[in-house]
């Protein structure tokens, strides 16, 4: 994998590496896509589902009810009187 | 103090089971404890990694609430790798817990601290969570009996996720008894977990497996000592009147790269929700573009195998290499499904060792490159991978260390597994390490 796969990768994660970083996760990742390319020899399937047992809707009852207390979840988010800080959009 | 309470500071401070414990047991109730990404109201809930430093969740996972109302008082919460990343419990920002059997030793991973805390304390019962073997890994390191139930059967609401469609909470303990009696409290249908809304009820007993397959492909690659030892063990079940036979699996092969292709891609769209702002360990310095506070946080926080993890979900979800890596590696998750249930139509499960070799040493872990630490998994990750339900059960000692070997069953077949832990043990003596607190 070239530093510029894994500079673009590491951009997508949001995550900043170090050239040290950047050169060590090509190794690593290099050596892990190519153990897996075994992969290729396995036949391609039509079927397949996200998850492995079949997985249907479940309706509940629409009953008013408050799980949470916001308040409680706000305080976990370090807000400000009624708002939530964050960083700046632009 | 009560000696089961020293027995939990000991647990904590010698062998660092724990993150957190608390300051005395209630009378009444019974001790567990639960691995550190479940939920807890009270504790500190952070997965072992520094991005969750500080966060205290208002409230319980659905497991723990269930062990709760049924008199459980939950004493602590386990090491664990970060979000479950590892197979020896190495990668933690928060303590690396030491084998029972010795202290220079892993104790697997990811629950590391819930095979810890089975072993050394009696009558103990640890919640742990399995994605590709975390449950199994430790039990077989640590000597221990670990239930992965099949996925769907356990509730995750509160569980703090590592892959969506392959998380499961389970059960770790010094017996099949135990396991049994707090698996029918944990396991239903929870309205906050629509996947554990799909499982039929429980049947009121498990029938014993007659039957048992020894895929071939899978002991290839073992430690000639793990190998052996796996041969009694199949001795022994024929003794007690189980047949065994060998079989032949040959998509084993597929289900490594395929289980850390789904893992890590679903690990790496979890993990976005660690911005510094939600959860946990908080930026203080707003004044910055929201993209550059977002990767600072993340860039700081987030430890050496998480980030491969993510780099790597990201690199095999992305346009180009989707359906090479991941659109495959689901397909290839049927085919698995589909070769189990081709040996289930003969046989009522299938044994394997959990682990190709007992515990290793720190020292030796610290040499191994990632390949080599995700090759461990290769007995793990195929029931896994398929949701199928499995037991962790030790079979032998070699040089004091305790070797699992592991049985899978069809989905739902949770109970047939626990039938045959329970013949098991009266067929064979486990030893646990003598503990002076």
């Amino acid at each position: 994998m070239d530093r510029e796969t894994i500079a673009r990768v590491a951009k997508v994660a949001r995550l900043n590496l170090t050239e040290d970083e950047m050169e060590r996760y090509a190794k690593d990742l290099d050596d892990i896509l190519n153990s897996f390319s075994v992969l290729d020899e396995a036949p391609a399937g039509e079927s397949y589902s996200f998850n492995p047992i079949p997985v249907v809707d479940v309706l509940r009852e629409d009953e008013p009810a408050q799980d949470l207390d916001p308040q409680v979840l706000r305080n976990q988010m370090g807000a400000y009187e009624d708002y939530v800080r964050g960083p700046r959009l632009s | 103090m009560s000696a089961v309470y020293d027995l939990i500071r000991y647990a904590q401070l010698r062998h660092r089971a724990f993150t957190e414990v608390v300051d005395r047991l209630d009378d009444g109730k019974f001790h567990f404890s639960a691995k550190d990404n479940l939920c807890a109201d009270g504790f500190q809930a952070r997965a072992g990694s520094a991005v969750l430093d500080g966060y205290r969740p208002p409230f319980d996972a659905t497991p723990i609430q269930k062990m709760k109302e049924v008199g459980g008082q939950l004493v602590g919460k386990t090491t664990m790798d970060e979000f479950g990343f590892g197979t020896f419990s190495t990668n933690s920002a928060h303590g690396v817990p030491l084998n029972p059997f010795d202290l220079e030793r892993s104790c697997g991973g990811s629950s590391g601290g819930a095979g810890a805390a089975a072993c050394l304390i009696p009558g103990h019962i640890a919640l742990g969570v399995s994605t590709g073997g975390s449950i199994s890994g430790p039990a077989s390191f640590c000597g221990v009996v670990g239930l992965t139930p099949t996925y769907g059967r356990v509730s995750r609401h509160g569980l703090i996720d590592y892959g969506n469609s392959l998380d499961k909470v389970g059960l770790l303990a010094r017996s099949a008894s135990l396991i049994a009696k707090h698996f029918r409290t944990i396991a239903g249908p929870d309205p906050k977990d629509p996947t554990s809304c799909a499982q039929p009820a429980l049947p009121e007993k498990g029938k014993m497996p007659r039957s048992l397959a020894v895929p071939k492909e899978a002991l290839q690659n073992l430690d000639p000592a793990v190998r052996s030892s796996f041969h009694d063990a199949l001795a022994r079940f024929k003794d007690i009147g189980v047949e065994v036979r060998e079989v032949s699996m040959p998509s084993l092969r597929f289900a490594l790269p395929a289980y850390y292709i789904l893992a890590t891609s679903e690990a790496s769209t979890n993990l976005a929700r660690y911005c510094g702002m939600r959860f946990g360990r908080r930026e203080e310095e707003l004044n910055q573009h929201f993209n550059d506070f977002f990767t600072g946080v993340r860039s700081e926080s987030f430890g050496d195998e998480a980030k491969r993890r993510i780099l790597l979900g990201t690199f095999c979800r992305m346009v180009g290499f989707r359906s090479r890596y991941y659109l495959k590696s689901l397909a290839v998750r049927q085919l698995l499904i589909e070769d189990y249930r081709t040996i289930f139509r003969d046989h009522d499960a299938v044994v394997t060792p959990t682990m190709p070799f007992v515990a290793p040493r720190f020292e030796d872990i610290s040499r191994m490159k990632p390949l080599e630490m995700y090759g461990a998994d290769v007995l793990t990750v195929p029931p896994n991978l398929t949701g199928m339900p499995h037991v962790s059960l030790p079979c032998a000692y070699v040089q004091g260390l305790p070797v699992g070997m592991q049985l899978v069953a069809d989905h739902w077949k949770e109970l047939d597994l626990l039938e045959a832990a329970s013949a098991w043990e009266k067929a064979f003596e486990y030893r646990f390490p003598e503990v002076s607190p």
